[in-house]
């Protein structure tokens, strides 16, 4: 009777904000992202794009808890760049390769369809 | 301070496609990328499923939500499902979930009058959009062979019914996403596997005898090395067999031969295999996981001004 509603899962409650920085108090360039509603899927990717920058000292992400529906995404940057800018720049980036991804399987989808390889 | 991309540019391989079964290769990217389109393809594709019942008689030897837990995990056509709205985002009928827009009504209306049992199936759902029907009976509508769908094809059985018995319902199906109840994941199985790299050293691998051979090659428990009858040269036949289990390199090095072969997983080639419940089609699964995938991107992105502004008032109170 008291069970949480499914979709506490995945929709953000209404005040909470999606994303929220926290800057860290002792060290320059670095601070914590807290990603309210997401997992695994955004985290695992974000940290890996995110080692792709050479300005990007430490990248990685926690689900503190499995029934706390949030992450915790921590960046270290040299000075060259800031967690923010290292952040949305790896957001950027995978939306480009997905939407590189998707034009190239539907243009082979297509091709596909007309001539099937051997195989 | 202008961002540098660091973007990559993957590659993909359609290997075989039916509507419901894709095999294709990934290449040139990671694989928390591979992972991730997996996991949004089981997780969080939007379909169609049916999500309240109205019991008007039910009379049969099955309970009301028994009934209804089944009418759930019928798959429905859900071509629809990307541009329809949520139930609880749908402001025409505040909350209520029964509108065109967020919902699409069932009614099934069955009584037995004869000493047969007879099957109430997914058959008997009556939809009022011909665009979301249980997958089988659109199958069966577009097949242009309707007899090979006989006697084992008669629907989805949702319950049996004997004489005098009946079932009269209304049920209401809506958008929903596996994350929320499983009935709504388009996908049956989706899995990717390492694309194996196997390197055979021919000068050692011709120190065996015939017999050598053939014991080092029976040693893999899938086929993924055979003798050639002419040259009785050892060949890989079949890498994407290998299941990683390691037991030819265990066995070379019992025979005295490590390093006989190398097998690596290329980190940045993925094979994957895509099966659909149905709901939409396989290829379409994965378009429509890109989408999603990018829709949460853009939902996580920090607003620029925001963050800029963060961090210089952290700045001007002195911080580290
Ligand atoms: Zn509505």
């Amino acid at each position: 009777m008291n069970a949480p509603d499914r979709y506490e899962r995945f929709v953000v409650p209404e005040g909470t904000k999606k994303v929220s920085y926290e800057r860290d108090t002792k060290i320059v360039n670095a601070g914590s992202f807290t990603i309210e509603r997401e997992d695994h899927t955004i985290g695992n990717i974000l940290r890996m794009q995110l080692h792709r920058d050479p300005n990007v000292l430490f990248a990685g992400y926690k689900l503190p808890h499995p029934l706390q529906y949030k992450i915790l995404v921590r960046i270290h940057t040299t000075n060259q760049s800031s967690p923010s800018q290292a952040y949305n720049q790896a957001i950027t980036d995978l939306d480009k390769e997905l939407e590189h991804l998707k034009k190239i399987f539907e243009e082979e989808k297509s091709r596909f369809e007309v001539k099937p390889r051997d195989y | 301070m202008e961002g540098v991309s660091y973007q990559r540019l993957p590659k993909i391989m359609i290997r075989e496609m039916k509507d419901d079964y894709l095999k294709f290769n990934l290449t040139d990217t990671d694989a928390s990328m591979a992972n991730a389109l997996r996991r949004v393809m089981i997780a969080e594709v939007p379909t169609i499923a049916i999500d309240l019942v109205e019991i008007e008689v039910n009379s049969s030897v099955l309970n009301d939500e028994f009934i209804s837990h089944r009418l759930g995990l019928i798959p429905l056509t859900s071509d629809l499902a990307m541009g329809m709205r949520f139930s609880r985002d749908c402001d025409s009928c505040d909350g209520d979930g029964q509108c065109e827009f967020c919902s699409v009504e069932f009614h099934l209306n069955v009584r037995c009058d004869s000493d047969q049992t007879l099957d109430v199936t997914s058959a008997d759902l009556r939809s009022t959009d011909p665009n979301v029907v249980p997958v089988d009976v659109a199958a069966r509508a577009l097949s242009s062979d309707p007899s090979s769908f006989d006697s084992d094809q008669r629907g989805i059985i949702i319950v049996k019914l004997r004489r005098g018995q009946e079932l009269r319902l209304r049920a209401i199906a809506r958008k929903g996403i596996g994350k929320d109840h499983a009935k709504w994941s388009p996908a049956a199985t989706v899995t990717f596997m390492y694309e194996p790299d196997i390197q055979i050293k021919e000068d050692l691998m011709e120190t065996l005898t015939l017999e050598e051979k053939r014991n080092w090659v029976e040693s893999s428990p899938t086929k993924v090395f055979d003798i050639d009858p002419i040259t009785q040269q050892v060949m890989v036949v079949d890498s994407e067999a290998y299941t990683y289990d390691e037991e030819v390199i265990k066995k070379a090095e019992a025979m005295g031969k490590p390093g006989l072969v190398e097998i690596y997983a290329k980190e940045d080639s993925f094979i994957f295999t895509v099966e659909s419940t149905g709901a939409i089609k396989a290829s379409q699964l994965v378009i429509n996981a890109i989408d999603v995938l990018r829709q949460k991107l853009d939902a996580v992105r920090m607003q620029d001004a925001e963050a800029d502004f963060k961090e210089f008032t952290d700045h001007m109170q002195g911080g580290g």
